[in-house]
């Protein structure tokens, strides 16, 4: 059964839909008739990257760099792509710390300066497992949808130790949900800040 | 890599949905189901079958079906490529309408329209003005978004509110 699922932070995720620019947006989760229908108004390119379908994506002790290395070749880009906008949802909740790093690595250059990204984590790390596919359906609203089988790996990351991981981002706003989840608004650096002084103003 | 698509060519009159799973085995061109009230020209369909395979170039004046195996490019600018079920394309794709029940690795052009359904499978990118996707479907590439069209740029807050009791192009088929 499909749930709805308000935000308060995904319209300052969204605020570069407004200059009307060309925009490539990145989305590591399963591709979802809302999303494409949601960015079908505006002008852009959708990347779709469903690292879920990879999953268990950890490192196991005697293979340090293959973990890399698979995370460098399920995120392969041509040199000249780069994200204005990622969609991460929930996907560092089933990524131990290498693998979150292993993703942060590769991404990392790859945003655009000021760029903006959404995710979810928790409050609480023993808060329970809830294996959804989120599709963006409004400025304010997200529609979550079961999964039909439950994902592998869910280790959710402590607030602070995931702000750590998350290596080229900042968190710029979350959110405490319902269920001891956050939703977390992070922002690449460099770019003109929100509501930051305007010069001759 | 990709041109983006501008073309805006007159669309003859839309295959109703039950030419689109028109059982064959042969490569042969047949009339396409529910063409044959149309009284101004009658619409054929070639089909692939399941045990054909083609490396090459695929070209044609007429829509195709693939239900078996395709290697190298499929270009029929003018009409409308099915991959069904059973298909599976390794190749770049250019129509008119684009429908995918099956497997495709390559990049896909629709000058019209694009439609995933729920059993298709795409990887590569995918260039169309109109896109249609259902859920189940799995994709890995990129998706070009163009609304072109001056009313299509409309605000953030009426397109929230447009969304949430009309979703352009929006094939809620839960798979």
């Amino acid at each position: 059964m499909t749930e709805q699922q308000g935000s308060q932070l995904l319209s300052g995720l969204l605020q570069a839909l407004k200059e009307e620019r060309h925009l490539s947006v990145l989305h590591i989760g399963p591709v979802q008739p809302e999303t494409v229908a949601f960015f079908s108004a505006f002008p852009c390119r959708l990347y779709f990257n469903d690292l879920f379908a990879e999953l268990p994506l950890s490192r196991s002790d005697d293979e340090d760099n293959s973990l890399q290395q698979r995370v460098r070749e399920l995120l392969w880009y041509a040199d000249d792509v780069r994200f204005d906008i990622c969609l991460f949802w929930d996907i560092f909740n089933y990524l131990d710390e290498a693998a979150v790093t292993a993703v942060m690595d590769v991404l990392r250059p790859r945003m655009v300066p000021g760029g903006r990204a959404h995710c979810f984590s928790v409050h609480n790390t023993r808060s329970e497992q809830r294996d959804r596919k989120y599709a963006i359906v409004a400025e304010d609203e997200l529609r979550l949808r079961p999964r039909e089988r439950r994902l592998e790996g869910y280790r959710p990351h402590p607030q602070g130790r995931l702000k750590q991981l998350l290596q080229g981002l900042e968190v710029e706003r979350s959110v405490l949900l319902a269920d001891s989840r956050l939703e977390l608004l992070l922002r690449a650096p460099g770019g003109p800040r929100p509501g930051g002084p305007r010069k001759g103003g | 890599m990709f041109e983006r698509n501008k073309n805006k060519q007159s669309a003859p009159p839309a295959q109703p949905e039950s030419a689109r799973s028109a059982p064959s085995t042969t490569a042969t061109a047949n009339p396409a189901p529910g063409a044959s009230n149309n009284t101004t020209k009658p619409r054929s369909t070639a089909m692939i079958g399941p045990s054909i395979e083609i490396k090459g170039t695929v070209t044609g004046d007429e829509d195709l079906v693939i239900q078996g195996k395709v290697e190298g490019t499929v270009d029929l600018g003018a009409h409308e490529v099915t991959v069904g079920e059973s298909g599976k394309v390794n190749a770049d794709i250019t129509a008119r309408t684009v429908r995918i029940d099956g497997e495709v690795s390559g990049d896909i052009r629709g000058i019209e329209k694009v439609l995933i359904s729920k059993s298709g499978n795409v990887r590569g990118n995918i260039t169309a003005p109109r896109m249609t996707l259902e859920d189940g479907a799995i994709f890995k590439g990129a998706i070009d978004m163009d609304p072109g069209e001056p009313a299509a740029k409309v605000s953030l807050a009426s397109k929230a509110a447009d969304s949430k009791s009309e979703a352009p192009e929006l094939d809620l088929k839960s798979g």
